[in-house]
């Protein structure tokens, strides 16, 4: 069976022109070109469009996508929002910690104890009686007066001691240890730019030399064919003016 | 010797990271072009890409394989430029992308084109992305999957979802279109 091609068989044209089409199909499309001049012309004209559409071109773009797990980024280039508590470094924490349980004990009133039994241990504020022994209220009174002073003047101890300790401590704890991370890994990350840049730049440069060389070998060129011609039309002139004498010096019959 | 798309797949659904980046450097600049010349941003191309891997990293356990990878990629990505496409609801833009100049592409192409070559090659180039800016969307990603990445007249209907006459259809009229374009800027379109 012959296959027949139709001048409004787009369809079949399509598959002609990007070469999706069976052998007898081709040929009776090629049959068909060979005898319309206007099927030609079409397949022409679309197969230089085809052409043309090579001339656009995306943009050079630098991508390196890769997958990353989340384990294997460094801890700097996770950004968490501050916690009110990191700020404070970890002695004046733990100094917090004592006073909180100083003032909870003073509170409690606990008080600890050694005696001919052995130690003992007491909280609250009503007066531990020994069996046998009379309750002795004025005594109870002038401990309680006591323990005031004594948590005062520790209060005022712990607060000269963070204050002594803050200058010394703050370089040598966990918190600079971080930072000192840190600041190295911006450096790093600083030398690799400059790196990069001057990479760069050192590509730019020499794209930059060749295309002045390229200009330059251009011009020169132009500047030759110019003096060239110069020369050709100087030539010339002489040549015209010779004859010109040649002419004149031509006694007149 | 090197590993075939699906022996990377198959390493990648282990857990194996790195096969799963040796795939993305060998598809990122073919999803990139093709979200490139759909959508015509440079900026939003490189999203689109970056956003097809993360996709299809995510969803690789549901890949059975029927399909080829680079299939399955083309059609991520071509749902997250329609996406993009109606998200923005503006016509694609397809201009010559900014920073380009006509030294720069003198230093990419080497010494053998002259200048006024290359400034005329840009300025072709720009008419044929005013051209492409005329299509409708889906025949323009018609032909950009055929011109530009060597899709069959099926492959381009599976990723379309549609009838495969209807790629045919598409491809032609798209073609047409151009063809006026290019003869009303001055452009001969004769091969030969």
């Amino acid at each position: 069976m012959t296959i027949q091609f139709a001048c409004d068989d787009k369809q079949t044209l399509i598959a002609y022109l990007y070469g999706e089409i069976d052998p007898a199909a081709r040929r009776a499309v090629d049959d068909h070109l060979a005898l319309c001049s206007a099927c030609a012309a079409e397949a022409a004209a679309l197969g230089g469009v085809r052409s043309e559409l090579g001339l656009w071109m995306p943009p050079h773009a630098e991508l390196d996508f890769a997958i990353v797990k989340k384990s294997e980024l460094p801890p700097s280039n996770v950004l968490r929002p501050a916690r009110w508590w990191n700020a404070a470094p970890v002695w004046a924490q733990a100094a917090a910690a004592v006073l909180v349980l100083a003032a909870g004990a003073a509170i409690a009133n606990l008080q600890v104890k050694s005696g001919p039994d052995g130690f003992s241990v007491s909280t609250g504020w009503i007066q531990e009686r020994t069996l046998g022994a009379p309750a002795q209220g004025a005594d109870a009174g002038s401990e309680v007066e006591g323990w005031r002073p004594a948590l005062a003047a520790m209060e005022q101890q712990l607060r000269s001691e963070i204050r002594s300790t803050r200058d010394q401590a703050a370089p040598a704890s966990g918190r600079g240890s971080a930072d000192d991370a840190i600041m190295r890994r911006v450096q790093q990350l600083i030398t690799e730019a400059e790196k990069r840049h001057s990479q760069e730049l050192a590509a730019r440069l020499i794209d930059f030399t060749r295309d002045v060389n390229m200009q330059r070998r251009a011009d020169l060129m132009n500047i030759s064919r110019g003096m060239v011609s110069y020369e050709e039309q100087l030539q010339r002139q002489r040549q015209m003016i010779n004859n010109v004498y040649r002419v004149s010096a031509t006694p007149q019959q | 010797m090197v590993a075939t798309d699906e022996e990377l797949v198959a390493r990648s659904m282990q857990g194996d990271a790195d096969s799963f980046n040796q795939l993305v450097l060998r598809w990122e600049r073919p999803i990139y072009a093709l979200a490139y010349r759909v959508i015509g941003r440079d900026e939003d191309a490189r999203d689109v890409a970056q956003e097809t891997f993360l996709r299809a990293f995510r969803a690789l356990p549901g890949f059975k394989g029927q399909a080829k990878f680079s299939s399955w990629l083309y059609r991520i990505a071509l749902n997250l430029c329609r996406d993009w496409i109606r998200r923005k609801k503006r016509t694609p833009v397809v201009d010559m992308p900014e920073g380009v100049d006509v030294i720069e592409l003198a230093a990419e192409q080497g010494p053998v084109e002259s200048i006024e070559d290359l400034v005329a090659r840009q300025e072709m180039s720009a008419i044929v992305a005013e051209g492409m800016k005329l299509l409708p969307d889906e025949q323009r990603t018609a032909i950009v999957l055929k011109e530009y990445h060597g899709l069959t007249f099926q492959e381009i209907a599976d990723l379309q979802g549609c009838p495969l006459s209807t790629v045919k259809t598409r491809l032609y009229q798209g073609l047409s279109v151009l063809r006026r374009h290019l003869e009303s800027q001055g452009m001969t379109t004769y091969e030969g």
